[in-house]
C-alpha cells in the first residue's frame, strides 16, 4: 500500500458488487416476481457486469474499439432478456 | 526443404492429384444423371457413381494430409523422417487398398464386393461415407497407426513446436474416431449416433486441426512472421474449434430418435462454428499483411489465403445457413446440403492440401523456393478458375436448395421428390457446366507442373 | 445510478494517476478475441433462455423455486471474491511483487475451489432425484447453462494455476507481466457471465 490510500478503488468496487449481490439473493429468497421486480435485478446484474468489465477486466482504461465490446454485450443481453420478460408476461 | 526424408511426401501429392481427377470425373458423371437418369446405366449406376466420388475425396484427401504431414513435421522437428522406408511401403499399400476398394465398387454389385470380402464376419458396410469393406477398414487402420508412429517418432526425437502438436493431435484425432467405424449397432438411432462421432467430428473437429496447423506452418514459412505470434493464434482457434465442434455435434441429433435437448445444444454451438473460421481468415490475413518478406511463391500464398476465406465462406456462413433446428426441419438432406459440402471441403481441405503441394512440391522437385513465373501465372489461374466454378456449383445448388425446400416441404401443395426434381433441372444443368470449367481449372493445375519447367526460378520484384 | 457515477468520479480521480489510457485491453490481444467468442456464446444462450422462458413461464416460475438461492449466493459472492483477488494479484505483480501475486491467485483459485464445491453439491441434489436433461425444458436450461459455465470455471482455474506457478517462480515482474493480465481478463470473464446467469436463473420470475 504504497499509495496512501485507506482504500483501493477496486476494493470499494468489489464491496458495491457484494452490496448488489446480496440485494439480488434477498429479492431472490422473498420470491418476488413480476416484470418491475425482475427488470430492477436485471438492471443490478447489467450495473454489476459494468463494474468487473471498466474495473476488474480494466477497461476503463482503454480506449478505442476495445473499450465497448462489454458494454454492448451487456446492452445487448440486458434488451434482449428485456424484451423476452416483457413479452411474457 | 531441409531433410532429404521429406521427400517421400512427393509420392502422396502425386497419389492425390491423380485420385482428385478420378473424383472430380465421377462427380461429372453424377451431375449429369442428375438431369439424365439413365446416363450410363447400369454400367455405373448413380449410387456407385456418389460412392465412388465421396469416397476418392476422402481418401486423396487423407493421401494429401498425410504427405502434408511428411513433409512439414520433419521440417518443424528439425530432424530427418523417423523411418522413410515405412513411409514408402504405408504409401503402396494405400493405393493398392484403395484402389481395389475403388475397383471392387466399380466391377461387382456392391452386394456381391460384401460377399467376397466376407462382410458378415464383422458387418460395417453399407453406410454413407462408410461403404469400404472391413478389410479396407482395417488396412486404413494399420496405414494410419504406421503413420502416426512414424509421425510421432519424428516428433519425439526433435524439437517440439506448437505446429506439430497440434497436428500430431488433429491426425490422432483422425485415427481414434475413424475406430467407430467399426461399430455398427443394429438399432438404427445408436447406428446414426455414432457414425456421426466418424463423419462430424472429422470433417467439423479434428480435421480442423490438421487444417489450422498446415496453414500456420505455410504462413510461418512464407511470411516471415514471429512464430509465437502465429501459435497463439493456432491455440485460441483449436481451443474455439473444439468447443464449438464437439458439442455442435448435436447439430445431427436433431430429430433421429435423441433426447429433445440436443436440438438446443446442437443449435446454438454449431451456430458459431463459423468462429474459429472467421478467427482463420483474420488471422491469416493479418500474417500475411505484417510479413516481414515477400516470398516468391506467390501461388502458395494465393492457396494459403484462398482457403481461409474459403473455408470461412462454405463451413462457416453455408454451414450457418441450415445449421439451426428450425431451419433445418425443412433443409434437412435437400441441395442445401449439397451446396455446403461441396463449398466446405472445397474451402476447408482440398485447398489447404493444394497449398501444401504449392509450398512444397517445387523444393521436393529441386528447385530453390519456388516455380518459374510462368508455371506460378497458370497455377494462379487454376486457382481462379476452380475456386470461381466451385462458388457458382455452390450458388446453383443452393437455388436448387431453395426451390427444392418451398416446393417439396414449404408450399401449401407439397410435391413428390422426383416432381421437384423434373422442376429445377435448370440448376442442375448450370451446376454441371460450372462443374466442367472446375475440370478445366483441375488440367491447368496439373499441366502447371510440366510447363517453365526450364525457366529461371520467379523472384521477389524488389520494389517493396 | 448517481452513486454509481459519483464512485466512478471518484475512483477515477484515484486511478488516473496510476494508469494512463491505451488502445490495447490489459493481457494477451489474442485472449480478448477469445472472450468475445465466449461472452458471443454465453448471450446467445441467455437470449434462448429467456425467449423459451417467455412461451413456458408458468413451468419455468415453478421448477425455479426448487433452485437453492442461497447456494448461489455463496457461489456469486466466491466468484466476486475471486476476481477481487485476481485483481490484487495483478496489482502486485505490477509492484513487481511476485510472491504477493502468487498467493493473491491461490486465494482466488480457493475460491474458485468453492465454487465448483458449491455448484456440484447443488448438481448431486438434482441428480439423486433423478433430474436430467430430459426432464423438462427449464431442467434443460438450467443444467446445460450451469454446466457450460461450470467448465469455464474449471478451464479458468486451470489458467490461474498454470500463471500462478509462473509467478511463484519469479516468471513475472512489473514490466513483463502481460500472462497474468491475460489469465485475469479470462477469469474476469468467467465471472462477469455468472453476474448475469444467477440473478436470471435463480431469481428473475
Amino acid at each position: 500500500m504504497e499509495d496512501k490510500k485507506f482504500i483501493r478503488p477496486c476494493t470499494l468496487i468489489y464491496f458495491l458488487l457484494l452490496g448488489l449481490t446480496v440485494t439480488t439473493w434477498f429479492i431472490g429468497t422473498q420470491g418476488l416476481s413480476g416484470l418491475q421486480i425482475s427488470l430492477l435485478v436485471l438492471g443490478f446484474a447489467l450495473i454489476k457486469g459494468q463494474l468487473i468489465g471498466d474495473y476488474f477486466m480494466g477497461l476503463k482504461q482503454v480506449s478505442g474499439f476495445w473499450r465497448w465490446p462489454v458494454t454492448l454485450w451487456l446492452i445487448l443481453v440486458g434488451s434482449l432478456v428485456t424484451y423476452a420478460f416483457m413479452i411474457s408476461i | 526443404m531441409k531433410y532429404e526424408s521429406q521427400k517421400v511426401a512427393k509420392l502422396y501429392f502425386v497419389a492425390a492429384i491423380g485420385l482428385f481427377v478420378g473424383q472430380i470425373l465421377f462427380g461429372l458423371v453424377m451431375g449429369l444423371q442428375y438431369i439424365v437418369g439413365d446416363f450410363l446405366f447400369p454400367e455405373i449406376p448413380f449410387n456407385v457413381a456418389r460412392m465412388v466420388h465421396t469416397n476418392l475425396l476422402i481418401v486423396w484427401l487423407l493421401f494429401g494430409f498425410m504427405g502434408a504431414a511428411y513433409y512439414l513435421v520433419p521440417e518443424e522437428a528439425e530432424t530427418e523422417l523417423f523411418a522413410p522406408w515405412l513411409a514408402k511401403l504405408m504409401f503402396w499399400i494405400f493405393l493398392a487398398a484403395g484402389a481395389a476398394t475403388i475397383l471392387g465398387y466399380l466391377l461387382v454389385p456392391y452386394a456381391t464386393l460384401a460377399e467376397l470380402t466376407m462382410n458378415d464376419l464383422l458387418p460395417t458396410m453399407g453406410r454413407e461415407f462408410l461403404e469400404q469393406p472391413t478389410i479396407t477398414k482395417l488396412g486404413i487402420v494399420v496405414v494410419a497407426l504406421a503413420f502416426l508412429f512414424n509421425i510421432g517418432m519424428t516428433i519425439l526425437k526433435g524439437r517440439k513446436t506448437v505446429v506439430n502438436l497440434v497436428l500430431l493431435m488433429g491426425l490422432t484425432g483422425l485415427a481414434v474416431f475413424f475406430l467407430f467405424s467399426f461399430y455398427n449397432p443394429v438399432n438404427v438411432v445408436m447406428d446414426k449416433y455414432y457414425w456421426w462421432w466418424v463423419v462430424h467430428l472429422w470433417v467439423e473437429g479434428v480435421w480442423e486441426l490438421i487444417l489450422g496447423s498446415i496453414l500456420a506452418f505455410i504462413l510461418i514459412k512464407t511470411t516471415g512472421v514471429d512464430r509465437e505470434v502465429i501459435e497463439k493464434w493456432l491455440y485460441i482457434i483449436v481451443a474455439m474449434t473444439l468447443i464449438t465442434g464437439i458439442i455442435g455435434t448435436g447439430h445431427h441429433y436433431y430429430w433421429i430418435g435423441t433426447p429433445a435437448f440436443w436440438q438446443w445444444w446442437g443449435s446454438i454451438f454449431s451456430a458459431m462454428e463459423p468462429i474459429p473460421f472467421f478467427m482463420m481468415t483474420v488471422y491469416a490475413f493479418n500474417m500475411v499483411n505484417k510479413r516481414r518478406r515477400n516470398h516468391p511463391n506467390k501461388a502458395a500464398v494465393l492457396w494459403a489465403l484462398g482457403t481461409a476465406v474459403m473455408a470461412f465462406l462454405g463451413a462457416g456462413v453455408w454451414g450457418f445457413l441450415h445449421t439451426l433446428a428450425p431451419v433445418n426441419y425443412y433443409t434437412h438432406g435437400t441441395q442445401i446440403t449439397a451446396a455446403h459440402g461441396h463449398m466446405a471441403f472445397y474451402g476447408a481441405y482440398v485447398m489447404i492440401v493444394l497449398a501444401m503441394i504449392s509450398y512444397s512440391m517445387p523444393m521436393m522437385r529441386g528447385r530453390e523456393a519456388c516455380n518459374s513465373a510462368r508455371a506460378q501465372s497458370m497455377e494462379m489461374w487454376s486457382f481462379w478458375l476452380m475456386t470461381i466454378s466451385i462458388i457458382f456449383i455452390t450458388l446453383f445448388l443452393t437455388g436448387a436448395g431453395i426451390l427444392q425446400v418451398y416446393l417439396q416441404r414449404f408450399s401449401d401443395n407439397p410435391m413428390p421428390f422426383m416432381v421437384v426434381q423434373e422442376k429445377i433441372t435448370l440448376f442442375y444443368w448450370l451446376r454441371e457446366i460450372a462443374g466442367l470449367v472446375f475440370l478445366l481449372g483441375l488440367v491447368l493445375y496439373i499441366a502447371s507442373f510440366f510447363v517453365g519447367k526450364n525457366e529461371p526460378e520467379a523472384t521477389v520484384e524488389l520494389a517493396k | 445510478m448517481c452513486i454509481i457515477r459519483l464512485i466512478q468520479f471518484w475512483t477515477c480521480e484515484n486511478r488516473e494517476t496510476i494508469m494512463e489510457k491505451n488502445n490495447w485491453p490489459p493481457g494477451d490481444l489474442v485472449i480478448w478475441f477469445f472472450i468475445l467468442a465466449e461472452l458471443l456464446v454465453f448471450g446467445v444462450f441467455f437470449a434462448a433462455y429467456a425467449f423459451t422462458r417467455a412461451n413456458n413461464v408458468e413451468l419455468f416460475n415453478e421448477y425455479q423455486l426448487h433452485l437453492d438461492r442461497n447456494a448461489a449466493l455463496i457461489n456469486t459472492v466466491a466468484l466476486i471474491t475471486s476476481s477481487y483477488f485476481v485483481v490484487r494479484a495483478v496489482a502486485a505483480i505490477r509492484d513487481d511483487n511476485s510472491k504477493g501475486c502468487f498467493h493473491w491467485l491461490l486465494a482466488a483459485l480457493f475460491m474458485g475451489v468453492v465454487f465448483l464445491v458449491v455448484k456440484g453439491m447443488e448438481y448431486h441434489h438434482h441428480f439423486s432425484l433423478g433430474i436430467n436433461l430430459s426432464t423438462n425444458t427449464f431442467y434443460m436450461f438450467y443444467l446445460s447453462l450451469t454446466f457450460f459455465h461450470f467448465l469455464h470455471v474449471i478451464l479458468g482455474m486451470i489458467i490461474l494455476l498454470a500463471v500462478a506457478l509462473k509467478a511463484r517462480s519469479g516468471g513475472y515482474s512489473a514490466a513483463e507481466h502481460t500472462g497474468v493480465e491475460t489469465g485475469a481478463s479470462y477469469w474476469h470473464m468467467v465471472d462477469l457471465v455468472w453476474m448475469i446467469l444467477f440473478p436470471l436463473v435463480y431469481v428473475m420470475r
